[in-house]
């Protein structure tokens, strides 16, 4: 069998990600998944793009825009992102 | 809020980053010095510098070594600046091109990393060829760090520089460990914010207009000093390529957290003279084939929205751009060397009330987490002005970090598994058996700048309460301007119950770089009091000390020239531990009693040894 490759975008391990490695996946042909080299990682590539929206678990506020930083000994004002600066 | 909030925007011309030239993985071209990539990389810095025009906004372009060998490159540089008044500067990252690698025979590309002649050297070829291409010298430099060899040399030989990006906020272990061990930037303890470096260590403010560098530094990027010091410090920044790589977008991969962000930024001109944020790009990270996950759209679009939000700033009268060269200007207008930094930061991220404060002067650098009760979780000893010295042929060939007493995530902290203590600040409350820490409670602070210079961070009351009695702390931190010194407070503001209360006012601490400590048998700790003056010559052996009217209890550290020491005018207890080899720190602590309401006022001080 042929060596491995990357893939057509440059996706990390997602298990790794979240202990704060990043390690480029190289993808392997003959089982059409992605795998790591640090760990045991191996998954499809919609699992992976499902991975990494889970990942994104701990950013509460991803999607938030802080609308005041309000007293020094308060949380920020924050509301759901509206795109306002973006086209 | 009145302050000025500057923008520094710089657009570095590579023709072949260092981070670009393995990105094709396996089968790809090992030296990248094609010129596909070349093209590329000059299209994609015309993008980059067309939306920041776009939206109103002017550059700094830092030409490389590689780029001067271009006459394109030369051309667009010098129209760009013709026409939007951009500035024409130089950067010493970019080194990498075939020129180079037949002179200097290497693939090193970090200038501090270099030995001193080869410093002087590239230094000289690279200042040399940008006179010969443009007809003068630069106003500006940088690098991911410019250590104080190379800006001490800058300075005297090319007086014409007068800013350079010289810093990486945070970036040191955890940007190692992030990049699978492969990334050899250690730039750890150094300003999040711009500085006139001391000509002893780039990382320390200079004290006075003798030590001062002569160059105004700013750091590579505007990172959140939370995130960064929790975290993977690549994620979190004024770039937008930070954002993308810490996966911090929605479907519509929209970025709110960079606008937070950036606004953070502009709060912090309430407790400093003006407000700051730099964004430092390259084109290796905007691609055609892709950075991270995203695709080339992607990462355009993030740009285009970076570019549009300070546009819009601008126009709202809420953002001055500014070139590097103007900024040094501004920077030295009114300077005070000994006015602090100041940095009362709240999470934008995880939505949780957590809260920093970052302090930095001549003197240190620390930073209290009121998430723990206002416990300190790092501090950089600036007053020793270490003359570490760095790169090939030295002892430190690329760790460039400057030194902490204190790092809770490297060593422990408050938490430790069962046995063995973490480095920290903190204070103890105790009544009977029961003993509780300030770190386990939460809670927040607000932050005045006093008539005289001096900071007063006042933290909100928190209570602990005891199976038959409880009282209410106010926790007070005072950091007296240019004297090295904080006065903290723990004030008894309510007490109900039966009983003897104690403070103790204690500090962990070690030195280090890294997350392991190496060897501590030059320490020496000290009590001096009532009874005398007594010490400790550490051995691991578990010694204590204890004076029941301390004047000063204090820890010399000859491997950072530091002496560390604590001390309260009404001569309370002192208690001095040394450590063991699973918990190779040392303890200073203070203590007094209660029955009503009152306060423990302690002072902690640090100062050069030698
Ligand atoms: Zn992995």
């Amino acid at each position: 069998m042929a060596q491995s490759k990357k893939g057509k975008l440059n996706y990390r391990c997602p298990s790794c990600f979240i202990r704060d490695i990043d390690i480029d996946m190289f993808y392997d042909e003959k089982k059409k998944e992605y795998y790591c080299l640090r760990c045991c990682f191996h998954g499809s590539e919609e699992e992976v793009l499902r991975l990494n929206d889970m990942l994104k678990f701990r950013y509460k506020w991803m999607e938030k825009r802080v609308l005041d930083f309000g007293d020094d000994d308060k949380a920020p004002k924050v509301e759901d992102y509206k795109g306002e600066e973006e086209k | 809020m009145g302050k000025p909030f500057i923008l520094n925007l710089v657009h570095r011309l590579e023709l072949s980053p260092e981070y670009s030239q393995k990105t094709n993985g396996a089968g790809g071209k090992e030296d990248a010095f094609t010129g596909a990539l070349t093209s590329e990389s000059v299209e994609i810095f015309k993008t980059q510098q067309r939306l920041a025009h776009e939206n109103g906004l002017k550059t700094t372009i830092q030409l490389t070594y590689a780029s001067l060998f271009s006459d394109e490159c030369i051309e667009l540089a010098k129209a760009d600046h013709e026409k939007y008044g951009d500035e024409i500067s130089l950067s010493l990252l970019g080194l990498p091109c075939p020129e180079f690698k037949s002179k200097y025979k290497t693939k090193d590309f970090c200038i501090w990393m270099f030995s001193e002649d080869d410093k002087r050297a590239i230094i000289d070829d690279v200042f040399g060829l940008f006179k010969k291409k443009l007809g003068f010298y630069p106003h500006s430099t940088g690098s991911y760090y410019l250590d104080a060899y190379c800006l001490n040399y800058i300075h005297e030989k090319y007086p014409s520089v007068k800013a350079a990006v010289a810093t990486c906020f945070e970036e040191g272990p955890k940007a190692y460990h992030t990049c699978n061990n492969s990334w050899y930037t250690f730039l750890d303890g150094g300003p999040w914010n711009p500085w006139i470096p001391s000509k002893e260590n780039t990382h320390c403010p200079a004290s006075d207009a003798k030590d001062d560098c002569g160059i105004v530094c700013i750091p590579h990027l505007s990172r959140d000093v939370m995130a960064c010091f929790d975290g993977n410090g690549s994620n979190f920044g004024t770039h937008p390529q930070n954002v993308l790589r810490g996966m911090i977008y929605d479907h519509k991969r929209r970025i709110p957290y960079l606008y937070n962000l950036i606004d953070q930024y502009r709060h912090l001109g309430k407790w400093n003279r003006y407000a700051y944020n730099m964004m430092f790009v390259g084109p290796g990270w905007m691609n055609r084939s892709g950075r991270w996950e995203v695709p080339y759209e992607g990462l355009y679009k993030s740009y285009e929205d970076a570019m549009r939000y300070y546009g819009k700033l601008k126009k709202e009268g809420l953002l001055i751009d500014m070139t590097m060269e103007e900024f040094a200007d501004f920077y030295r207008i009114g300077l005070d060397y000994q006015e602090p930094e100041r940095c009362l930061w709240k999470d934008i991220l995880y939505g949780s009330t957590k809260q920093y404060f970052w302090y930095l002067d001549p003197h240190f650098r620390t930073c209290l987490d009121m998430n723990q009760g206002g416990a300190m979780i790092d501090l950089r000893p600036y007053a020793a002005k270490l003359p570490w010295k760095v790169g090939i042929g030295t002892r430190s060939v690329y760790d460039a970090s400057y030194p902490y007493l204190i790092q809770a995530n490297y060593r422990a902290g408050y938490f430790t598994h069962y046995a063995g203590e973490g480095t920290v600040k903190s204070y103890k409350v105790k009544h009977g058996s029961e003993a509780y820490d300030g770190c386990l409670q939460r809670t927040m602070a607000r932050c005045d700048v006093l008539e005289n210079g001096d900071t007063l961070l006042t933290l909100d009351p928190v209570t602990f309460a005891f199976s038959d009695l409880s009282c209410d702390v106010v926790s007070r931190f005072l950091f007296k301007k240019g004297e090295g010194k904080i006065e903290i407070t723990r004030e008894i503001t309510r007490i109900e119950g039966k009983g003897e209360v104690e403070i103790e006012e204690y500090f962990t601490g070690a030195f280090g770089i890294n997350e392991y400590q190496s060897d501590m048998s030059k320490i020496v700790l000290t009590s001096d009091g009532e009874s005398g003056h007594q010490e400790i010559h550490y051995a691991y052996k578990c010694r204590a000390l204890h004076e029941e009217k301390a004047s000063q209890i204090a820890a010399l550290i000859p491997d950072v020239d530091t002496l560390l020491s604590m001390g309260s005018d009404e001569m309370v207890a002192g208690n001095v531990e040394e450590g063991y080899a699973f918990s190779p720190c040392y303890r200073l602590a203070l203590s007094k009693k209660f029955t009503s309401k009152g306060e423990l006022r302690t002072w902690l001080s640090l100062r050069k040894a030698s």
